[in-house]
């Protein structure tokens, strides 16, 4: 789960506009991190495995392997958009949706399990990508709970933006 | 009295930080403070059927997944009396090489050099080292697709099973870890190359022993039924008890280990010192080309021992590929008793793991784990106290010596979440 800096709540009524501002005018990449054990931890990973029933070249899940993902797609000869979708403690009410710029992700470090946001961030802007992160915020991240209600709604509702942001995008 | 400390020691696995307190110059104590709660897992799997046993130990840490996974058949094999084939006990080794690269080169490139090169971090060096970053993250990338295509998942593959594999990886993929293996060589030489230039600091200079498995055939390996102690000797790993002799410690969550009452290390280093001139290929050209005296003193070679590792692990995969593929799959071999006890000894990235079983009637009674964490914690906090002394002596500043103690902890390539335990400098 990413800790935040500054973090500001976006309206429901802007998300898509947001959403459709920084996926840019080249093809969209969602990578959903997070851990599925952990109740709301496992957004992330919900909404990329939704995406990919439509989208499975461009939807990918941190079961899938993040940093060989991030590194490939860094290295395609095209104009491309990673966004990141992870649960993130925003201390907003659950199931809200944020998008948060790369330069405002406090993660700066790496550890054994994941590979910083941050540094992948930098890897995709030095190959000329941009990337982003969108964060959803738990209502719970209990071991072995349920996912939350309004967690599983914003799922689903960031599952359709994407799709149809993505449906322009990825299929042109 | 002063202290130093520093809280969240960065770049490892887990919570944990260092703690030194100070009587002027003079240092009074030195420890390596694990901040993990206590896991239980011993005690949760108490009862559990073997095949149950295995879905929830891996989970102790996500890094190190398939040697823990692997300690614990190997255990529970000896204790149910199963004999695996040798296309499983291949394939087993497949795994193992792949967790090694991929561990290895998240290790060394992207958590152990920026300390050498003076970044904070693999995030401020990817401006000035951006192959080497792309580099550490093409390899990772392989060392998770082997693993995957063993076990079924990138981490927490479910594929390995006590007595085989659920599926053996197809000739396709056995092929394309050949090709791909091949491919990254180069890769993996430039990282010896670029440890191989690094100016090691002497702070922490001071004799040890060394512990690891002793592979078969007089191989280089990552498993083992005997221990092999850097003094000579050789232990079954079904004693393992005389080799960590565990205690409790006070201000840590982590067990400690001491051999014959005196600290000792295990993990890449204490490999290339014990089976080291098993090695083959460059890679044995590169140890030859690398290794001295220092090794034995100075535990920052670890960094330089897991890129020679690396590399023999990548240019041993052709072969192991060769021969699974010649080989006809096998069936789940059953257990032929109920009751045994049986001990695990595989080489973890980070050092020798032991995974215990006693079953009775087909059920899990006593599970013990030592980490190969666990056991370097002494060993650790050994070199941190001299780092610590000789570079107050030196008239270094605070913020040199702490940097000073992270190396040498990150330098072990410590898991904390394995061994449920690191710097504060405290001034009298």
């Amino acid at each position: 789960m990413h800790k935040l800096r500054n973090a500001h709540g976006d309206s429901e009524a802007d998300l898509k506009s947001r959403l459709e501002k920084i996926a840019g005018k080249g093809k969209v990449y969602v990578l959903g991190l997070g851990n599925t054990d952990r109740a709301d931890d496992g957004a992330g990973i919900l909404v990329a495995e939704s995406l990919k029933k439509h989208f499975p070249s461009n939807s990918f899940s941190e079961h899938d392997g993040v940093e060989g993902i991030v590194l490939d797609i860094s290295e395609k000869k095209e104009i491309s958009t990673i966004l990141f979708v992870d649960a993130a403690d925003l201390r907003l009410d659950p199931g809200s949706i944020v998008v948060v710029s790369k330069e405002d992700i406090r993660e700066r470090e790496i550890t054994t399990h994941r590979v910083a946001v941050a540094l992948l961030a930098s890897l995709l802007k030095s190959n000329g990508k941009d990337s982003a992160v969108i964060c959803i915020q738990p209502a719970t991240i209990q071991f072995r709970g349920e996912i939350s209600e309004p967690v599983a709604g914003a799922v689903n509702k960031l599952v359709r933006l994407l799709e149809e942001i993505m449906e322009t995008r990825n299929r042109r | 009295m002063r202290e130093l400390s520093v809280e969240n020691l960065a770049r490892v696995e887990g919570h944990g930080g260092i703690t030194v307190t100070l009587d002027g110059k003079k240092v009074k104590s030195v420890t390596l403070d694990v901040h993990e709660g206590p896991r239980l897992i011993e005690q949760l799997v108490k009862g559990m059927r073997p095949e149950d046993d295995l879905n929830v130990i891996p989970r102790i840490c996500a890094i190190c997944t398939l040697s823990h996974r692997y300690a614990a058949i190997r255990g529970l094999e000896k204790a149910l009396a199963i004999k695996p084939s040798e296309k499983t006990q291949l394939t087993r080794d497949l795994m193992m090489l792949g967790e090694n690269v991929e561990s290895n080169s998240l290790h060394t490139m992207l958590l152990a050099l920026p300390d050498f090169l003076g970044y904070p971090s693999a995030i401020a060096m990817l401006n000035d080292y951006a192959d080497d970053v792309k580099r550490a993250l093409r390899l990772k990338k392989f060392g998770n697709r082997v693993m995957e295509i063993t076990s079924g998942r990138i981490v927490h593959g479910e594929n390995p099973v006590v007595g085989g594999f659920g599926k053996y990886p197809s000739k396709k993929a056995l092929e394309e870890i050949k090709v791909k293996s091949r491919e990254l060589i180069p890769d993996a030489i430039r990282v010896i190359e670029l440890f191989g230039s690094l100016e090691y600091p002497a702070y922490s200079e001071a004799e040890s022993l060394f512990m690891s498995v002793n592979a078969p055939k007089k191989e280089y390996g990552f498993a083992g039924d005997t221990i092999l102690v850097s003094n000579g000797k050789e232990t079954s790993a079904e004693d393992y008890k005389k080799l960590t002799n565990e205690r409790v410690v006070t201000h840590s969550f982590a067990k400690r280990s001491l051999y014959q009452d005196k600290p000792f290390t295990v993990g890449a280093n204490a490999r290339m010192i014990n089976m080291g001139k098993r090695l083959d290929g460059q890679a044995a050209d590169f140890f030859k080309e690398h290794y001295s005296d220092k090794w034995l003193k100075n535990p920052l070679y670890n960094d330089l021992a897991q890129a020679i590792e690396e590399l023999w692990s990548l240019e041993h995969m052709p072969e192991v590929c060769d021969r699974i593929g010649s080989l006809e799959d096998t069936p789940i071999e059953k257990p032929t008793r109920t009751t045994g006890s049986g001990t695990g000894a595989v080489e973890a990235p980070r050092g020798t793991l032991y995974h215990h079983y006693d079953i009775k009637d087909g059920l899990i009674d006593v599970a013990d784990i030592i980490t190969p964490t666990a056991q370097n914690l002494d060993d650790i906090e050994k070199h941190m106290k001299l780092t610590a002394e000789r570079m107050l002596a030196d008239d270094k500043k605070d913020e040199e010596v702490r940097l000073g103690l992270e190396m040498v902890a990150r330098a072990y390539d410590p898991c904390i979440s394995c061994a449920t335990h690191m710097v504060t400098l405290k001034r009298i």
